[in-house]
């Protein structure tokens, strides 16, 4: 390492270091070590460390009548199938757009970038209304259609600036050789584009996971997802804390750890390609 | 959209064409209906009340949009939120960069755990911040207490309620302003830095003449995304104080939320809803006339 590296002195840095660890962990650990608790440990007046872990809130999540198996299953269908749509035709579009040349072609990509950015609250009032008309509201394509309307254009235009980083030079190679454009993209593009893919998937399954405006205004009981579950339970007087702990820690992991597997792709991604 | 334009390379490019079309065409299906809705819907009231009603308006709901002072208060308090979650998450992000950055081992695992709240759903974030300021037995209520710094219901008072709803969007989104940053640092030259430190230059020097201004582009792109984000996401303070205590933290979209589907005023949402977009089209043509400027460079 040069000497450039050490700017800071050392103890000074462990300590903030530590700090924001601490900050940004204990949330996490506190809330996934107390879904283990007892409800006796969870609300007793003093926190502990130390008690029996029991899996009593899980299992009961799972066994009751109010199960969370629907819950689980429409977000996994809603977010599996806006995410498989959306980077679909974000991947084909990504590549139009990439390597058209056309006049206006700023403006579009301003049109597209806009839509992602649009407020959710301004976006639902709309769609609401649209959804009454066309009987939306409660299904599953309502909410299909709803993220689609932000990982949509997240999809066209991540995926176009990850094409924009490979040089149309191999395309233009296959093509020399006798391929057909579609055959370029196919077989020489598209298996480079592999990391690209992944992270728009990845990225656009969170979003649509994690989403809970849209959810709570358009879904009814058989379309309702985890993040309503939690939130059904949170508005109830007396609070099952062990039940939602254990429910945020259900949602919460599988995206911690499919977000750290994209982790050298994630500034590109969240940063809509501006950041490489 | 004008896009075969006739020209002679439009036919060569009919391949690009046809492979942007399908997505285009259904982005432009779910969002242009909605948006030429929502500017109708302005215009009239709509009433959701024993089936859907249009009734013509005029420029009634404009009109409350610029004089009800609920909405002016409701902006107010989105300004005071905006400017505290991005100010202290751009401050402590760019700090936990170069703090990550200077390390000389164990950054990957390090940056790992810290990035871990922007993966987590903010009705999650919400959840937690209930839990951990919950008065009985939340940790950071508890903590709180035993030091004798704070001793109410968090989120129950109005100013409290106010700084744990801004603590709480910080602690999920200042990771994602570190990771921007620390991006950006991997492009301040080495050597210039290494010829300042033979000179004797300290690090405050360092940091404001050399590192600050080369990742300056890198901070506007992450100050954008967060102004962005900050106007699309609600849902920490849905669950937590849902504006209260007294519409203490009724920030816009709340409120807009609280128009449309407290009070069916759907008409009248319509019309701070187009508000808020005009906001957010504005970050959007920052964001892209940066993106243009950093072609240029490049």
């Amino acid at each position: 390492m040069t000497t450039s590296k050490r700017w800071i002195p050392l103890t000074f840095k462990v300590t903030l270091l530590t700090l924001l660890l601490v900050w940004t962990l204990i949330p996490i650990i506190w809330m996934v070590l107390s879904s283990f608790k007892p409800n006796s440990v969870i609300t007793a007046n003093t926190p502990r460390i130390f008690f029996t872990p029991t899996l009593e809130h899980y299992a009961s999540l799972f066994s009751s009548g109010n199960s969370l198996w629907p819950y689980l299953l429409n977000s996994l269908f809603i977010a599996g199938v806006s995410t498989l749509i959306a980077v679909v035709l974000g991947c084909m579009a990504g590549f139009g757009l990439s390597r058209i040349r056309i006049r206006g072609k700023q403006h579009l990509a301003f049109w597209i970038i806009s839509t992602r950015m649009a407020p959710i609250a301004a976006v639902i009032v709309p769609l609401y209304l649209l959804f009454r008309y066309l009987y939306l509201l409660d299904t599953h394509a309502g909410l299909i259609v709803a993220y689609l309307s932000f990982n949509l254009p997240f999809a066209i235009w991540l995926m176009t600036a990850f094409f924009d980083d490979l040089p149309p030079d191999l395309e233009e190679a296959a093509m020399i050789d006798g391929a057909t454009k579609f055959q370029a993209f196919r077989y020489v593009v598209l298996p480079l584009m592999t990391p690209g893919l992944v992270t728009t998937a990845i990225l656009c399954f969170i979003f649509a996971w994690n989403d809970y405006a849209f959810a709570q205004t358009f879904s009814g009981p058989s379309t309702q997802t985890i993040p309503i579950a939690a939130a059904q339970l949170l508005t109830q007087t007396g609070i099952d804390w062990g039940k939602l702990l254990a429910i945020g820690t259900i949602v919460v992991c599988p995206m911690a750890i499919a977000g750290l597997l994209v982790k050298r792709w994630l500034v590109q991604g969240l940063t809509l390609g501006a950041v490489k | 959209m004008a896009l075969s334009t006739g020209k002679p390379s439009a036919r060569r490019q009919g391949f690009e064409l046809a492979m942007m079309s399908p997505a285009l065409f259904l982005l432009a299906l779910i969002t242009l209906v909605p948006f030429f809705s929502i500017i109708w819907m302005s215009f009239n009231d709509v009433s959701l009340m024993g089936g859907l009603a249009f009734e013509f308006s005029g420029l009634d709901n404009w009109k409350r949009v610029f004089t009800d002072p609920d909405i002016r208060s409701s902006w107010l308090i989105s300004l005071v939120y905006f400017l505290a979650t991005v100010g202290l998450e751009m401050v402590i992000g760019t700090m936990m960069a170069l703090l990550v950055y200077s390390l000389t081992r164990g950054s990957n695992i390090i940056i790992s755990l810290l990035l871990i709240p922007m993966f987590i759903a903010p009705v999650i974030v919400g959840l937690l911040g209930r839990f951990m300021l919950d008065p009985s037995h939340g940790l950071y209520a508890w903590m709180l207490n035993e030091t004798g710094l704070f001793d109410g219901n968090i989120l129950g008072n109005v100013g409290s309620a106010m700084v744990a709803v801004i603590l709480m969007d910080v602690w999920e989104w200042t990771p994602l302003v570190a990771l921007i940053v620390l991006a950006g640092l991997t492009s301040v030259p080495e050597d210039v830095l290494e010829a300042a430190e033979m000179d004797g230059a300290k690090y405050a020097q360092k940091l404001i003449y050399i590192i600050l201004p080369s990742i300056s582009n890198i901070l506007l792109v992450a100050l954008l995304i967060r102004a962005m984000d900050a106007i699309r996401f609600f849902a920490i303070i849905f669950i937590t104080t849902n504006g209260g205590p007294a519409d203490s933290t009724k920030i816009i979209p709340i409120r807009l939320y609280d128009i449309a589907f407290r009070f069916f005023d759907l008409g009248y949402a319509a019309a701070v809803g187009i508000t808020m977009l005009v906001f957010s089209i504005m970050v959007a043509t920052a964001f892209t006339k940066l993106l243009k400027r950093q072609e240029k460079v490049s």
